[in-house]
């Protein structure tokens, strides 16, 4: 047959294409993907498996209980120690204490949340820090101001 | 002649039309069976080490989060949260949150400094403001998601919970989907390069944990449900409340409600 060769060659060039294409995707897709949608699905488990950073809401009580105890009869007992406090993931690690807890004591913690502002729900309590301290126009609020007077510990359960 | 009667026995055209099934065939063969390398080996992350087994099954929860609007205080406890649970770069968002004032002529002023990271400072505004107000944003995890369905490699997707996510090693920065973002949720991550946003905090659901926003929230106008968990309360908020979403006008369907919000919140 004449036409033999063509038939072979072009065999031959489909073959190649075929096993290009199956080694292309067999290097090219990773091996999750298509599991469970048109995504890698162990990125989903990457994903999963981060570390938190923050812990529980009752991680800190496990050792301050008597804090927590306070804070829970307090008026701040809906703020999580987090908040105020750095992340629990600071402080310790594979259940050890790894390092201090940071512990700010700036006017801004407070600020956050109580600095009076016309969009602020009116049922929060509120104050204009510059206008509670007297402060001359244009005066810079010290950095401690409201732990001055309101006293730590009574932060925990005033 | 004789040449001429066996060409027509097999024309060329009938050879493109065998040809054009052959290679038909052959790409079902190859795409179909694509799937059969696909391995259901245990799992490894990048570093190498393998994570897991979970406990927890992504395919028995479907996350709702509702905003109540009405509590937020505007203290952007969530805001420095979700940065700290996240490692999110500064200036960038996975959730903010803005202030609205809005005067008697319906004029918004709208501002969010820093997305409410630093809380807010006072404003002076020469209008006649008769309504303001805090508005909690984040990813909407829509049901309808505009932003993973255009992704041209597969690394934005829905995960079986509903949670829209970001495959960092697959994503190749492209920014299509934050352009697609109608509510401007993700972000190019300005080390990696690739795009990033809110993952509901899926490391800690998975863990069985709430948000880190969720959790951080001192007021509750922040709070997450499971619509399939049974007797849920916030499934029961969303159901009986007079509950808004944003932007329904796309039909992004997403899964984030708000209580008590105003209609100039967009």
């Amino acid at each position: 047959m004449e036409h033999t060769k063509h038939i072979w060659r072009i065999s031959l060039l489909l073959l190649l294409v075929l096993i290009g294409a199956v080694l292309g995707r067999h290097f090219l897709i990773p091996d999750s993907f298509g599991k469970a949608g048109f995504y890698r699905y162990d990125a989903l488990v990457e994903l999963m498996g981060k570390e938190p950073v923050h812990g529980a809401p009752d991680s800190c009580a496990d050792c301050h209980d008597e804090k927590a105890l306070a804070k829970a009869a307090g008026l701040h007992r809906s703020v999580q120690c987090e908040v105020c406090h750095d992340v629990l993931s600071s402080h310790i690690r594979d259940d050890d204490k790894y390092a201090d807890m940071a512990i700010n004591r700036s006017y801004k913690l407070c600020a956050y949340c109580h600095q009076k502002l016309v969009a602020r729900p009116a049922a929060m309590v509120q104050v204009d820090i510059a206008e509670h301290l007297e402060l001359a126009p244009g005066d810079a609020i010290p950095a401690e101001a409201c732990l001055e007077c309101h006293d730590s510990e009574n932060i925990h359960a005033p | 002649m004789s040449r001429d009667t066996r060409r027509n026995d097999f024309t060329r055209r009938d050879f493109l039309a065998t040809a054009a099934k052959g290679a038909g065939a052959l790409g079902l063969v190859v795409f179909g069976g694509g799937f059969a390398f696909v391995s259901a080996n245990t799992v490894k992350s990048r570093t190498g080490e393998t994570i897991g087994p979970f406990e927890y099954d992504p395919t028995k929860h479907e996350y709702l989060y509702l905003i109540d609007v009405s509590k937020c205080i505007g203290c952007g406890s969530c805001v420095r949260a979700c940065e700290r649970e996240n490692d999110v770069p500064r200036h960038y968002f996975r959730t903010l949150v803005e202030r609205y004032h809005v005067s008697r002529h319906g004029r918004v002023y709208a501002d969010s400094p820093n997305g409410g990271r630093d809380g807010f400072d006072a404003k002076d505004i020469d209008a006649d403001i008769t309504k303001s107000f805090f508005v909690p944003k984040l990813c909407n995890h829509c049901t309808n998601t505009p932003c993973a369905q255009l992704c041209p490699v597969g690394a934005s997707f829905v995960s079986p919970e509903g949670l829209v996510l970001v495959d960092e090693e697959r994503c190749i920065g492209c920014s299509y989907c934050v352009q697609a973002c109608p509510y401007g949720s993700r972000f190019i991550h300005p080390v990696t390069h690739t795009a990033s946003k809110c993952t509901l905090c899926c490391h800690r659901l998975s863990k069985g944990l709430t948000t880190a926003c969720v959790q951080n929230c001192p007021t509750g106008a922040r709070r997450l449900g499971d619509s399939k968990a049974v007797g849920d309360e916030v499934v029961e908020i969303i159901a009986t409340s007079n509950v808004r979403l944003l932007k329904p006008e796309l039909h992004t369907e997403p899964k984030c409600y708000y209580v008590n919000c105003s209609q100039e919140v967009r």
